[in-house]
């Protein structure tokens, strides 16, 4: 076999024509080598495509791959709510039958901590474990199949359309999991601008922590169509990620954006064992925050609502957790957040997950349940403005630290808390005054 | 070309209308369901979904865009009827899925699921997708015995 000849990079033309793109003339190259290699060591034949084939021809088709990208999201999500919704009553109801012994417990501190605190807080959050495996299952399953790669390559059209690089997409969707991962993912983005962009923008994604509070308030106040609604703030966190990222190309961090170029695998069909191991290794992650970070903190949430300056037992409105509620409840009373849901989205900056938690104890405390206090103190407008500043506000401590690790830079760390919080603030703002407007 | 591991049909005509009704099929419900879900029509028991009417209407608009090449005799529209089966197949999974675990909490006597009605969980999706394999199916039983007909038929001496 003799050599192939060696790939001569045209120079001239890079240089006659600057809006061709060097990545694109080097991809051309390199199939050409393969081309070269090919025809020596490979009898062509007819062209014989296969099922794989087939199927991208449609799913990464130029006008069709987006709508059916957004079915596959909305059956994802979809599954994920319907599916677990009796799961998760069955898991409520197993802690309801625990209260119904703790709470007889005959020191009433104790049985307070348990019911109240341990129960109502960690207990609680358990409930969302099925939603949460069921959503890592259904990525795991889309993994598997070789579709998210392509989810990646259809957005990637768009995305470039915007002055974006494509490869982002992909840290992105890792965002759907967590946060931490999607930060992390940045460093496989090409150019510096590029990838600091993926990073500031990738906590913008909904990760598996905001789920709960998606799941609980679309189920609290829009039930026939919670399912959709958790599907359309998954969506509103792409769109926000994708406008703020051209925001920020435009603005701060100009850069040329370049190609993308993907090997895309063959479909495959995914095994019961991969994706249930898949599923496993990622879901156990939120079982164990709950056993030790959220069992933590519900413990902290607990003494905080229980004890205030005048002693234990105080009613919870003269609690510390009110105290420190009601400092910064002002600044969040245009958005019509009560200090409940105020101290819940303070104790969100250490996790997600803590919002709920830290809600359904104070509520708890004070002789509520969830779900009748939520009604009371919110209307669905304001409902609509905390699902979206949950969505946009930092998502955790962690993803901070990531950020920090990343950037390396405390600078751009503190940007990115501070954009983030501002911008939760400000399209939550807009919800309510829009919203206002029509509603009324 | 397509690998004939495939075993995709050489004559694409009747291929072609099937992917034609059924895609004015799955276009027609879906615009009902909409209609129904915004009460511009009498809403029907199952049609309350709007989402769920656009998500019929994107597998419609898989199946119809296979038509043309299709009817063209060309076998890049097979991909089209493949994905759209897969999107169909999808959404009739899902509901059944929903079926079941509510049916689990309907027959657990949960709060919530007390006056759970299975009519109103079968969606257009459910029924859309089991008329298309019902038809799909009858069609390549009959396209069998066509062919074992007409196979028996040219081996008589005329």
């Amino acid at each position: 076999m003799t050599p192939p000849d060696e790939p001569s990079l045209d120079t001239e033309l890079l240089e006659e024509d600057d809006s061709i793109d060097p990545q694109i003339i080097l991809a051309d190259e390199r199939y050409e080598v393969i081309g070269r290699i090919l025809c020596e060591a490979y009898e062509p034949g007819q062209a014989k495509w296969i099922l794989s084939d087939m199927l991208d021809r449609v799913l990464l088709h130029r006008y069709l791959g987006l709508p059916i990208f957004l079915v596959t999201m909305w059956a994802m999500f979809h599954f994920t709510f319907e599916i677990s919704l009796v799961f998760m009553e069955m898991i409520t109801q197993f802690f309801a039958w625990i209260g119904t012994f703790t709470s007889q417990i005959p020191n009433p501190l104790l049985a307070s901590l348990l019911t109240d605190g341990i129960l109502g807080g960690v207990g609680f959050i358990l409930t969302f474990v099925p939603p949460i495996f069921f959503l890592y299952l259904a990525i795991s399953i889309l993994e598997d199949t070789g579709y998210l790669s392509r989810a990646a390559f259809v957005m990637d059209r768009f995305m470039m359309k915007m002055g974006l690089h494509g490869r982002s997409f992909i840290p992105l969707l890792l965002g759907f999991g967590c946060s931490v991962a999607a930060v992390m993912a940045a460093r496989t983005v090409d150019g510096e601008s590029n990838r600091l962009t993926t990073i500031l923008v990738s906590p913008l994604m909904s990760c598996a922590g905001r789920l709960p509070i998606y799941i609980l308030i679309a189920g609290v106040f829009f039930p026939a169509i919670a399912g959709t609604v958790v599907f359309l703030m998954y969506m509103l966190g792409i769109v926000m990620a994708i406008i703020v990222a051209i925001i920020f190309k435009k603005t701060i961090l100009r850069e040329e954006s370049s190609s993308m170029l993907m090997e895309l695998s063959q479909y495959q069909i995914p095994t019961a064992h991969g994706s249930f191991r898949h599923m496993w290794d990622r879901g156990i992650l939120f079982v164990k925050t709950a056993g030790t970070y959220l069992l933590a903190g519900s413990i902290v949430m607990w003494v905080l609502s229980s004890f205030g300056p005048t002693g234990l037992g105080v009613p919870v409105e003269e609690s510390f957790a009110a105290l420190l509620g009601q400092i910064v409840q002002p600044i969040f009373a245009p958005l019509g957040f009560s200090w409940q849901v105020v101290m819940g989205l303070i104790f969100g900056f250490l996790a997600k997950e803590a919002v709920i938690q830290s809600l359904a104890i104070v509520y708890a405390v004070g002789g509520l349940s969830l779900e009748t206090a939520l009604l009371a103190s919110m209307s669905p407008l304001t409902a609509v403005a905390f699902l979206i500043f949950v969505l946009l506000y930092v998502p955790c401590l962690a993803t901070v630290g990531a950020i920090r690790k990343e950037t390396g830079s405390w600078r751009w760390t503190g940007f990115s808390v501070a954009y983030q919080v501002v911008l939760a603030y400000v399209i939550a703002a807009l919800v309510v005054i829009v919203g206002g407007v029509f509603i009324v | 070309m397509y690998s004939e591991n495939l075993h995709l049909p050489e004559d694409s005509r009747w291929p072609s209308i099937l992917t034609l009704v059924i895609g004015v099929a799955y276009l027609g419900v879906g615009v009902v369901q909409i209609f129904s879900s915004l009460h511009l029509i009498t809403p029907i028991v199952g049609f309350s979904d709007l989402i769920g009417g656009f998500l019929l209407i994107i597998v419609a608009s898989v199946f119809l865009t296979g038509v043309r090449p299709l009817s063209m005799n060309n076998q890049e529209g097979y991909a089209f009827i493949a994905v759209g089966y897969i999107l169909a197949a999808l959404l009739f999974g899902l509901q059944v899925l929903v079926i079941l675990t509510n049916g689990l909490g309907w027959f657990l006597q949960f709060e919530d699921w007390l006056a759970w009605n299975i009519w109103n969980d079968i969606t257009p999706s459910l029924w859309l997708f089991v008329i298309l394999m019902t038809a799909t199916g009858s069609i390549w039983v009959i396209g069998n015995m066509r062919d074992k007909i007409l196979g028996v038929r040219k081996e008589v001496p005329p």
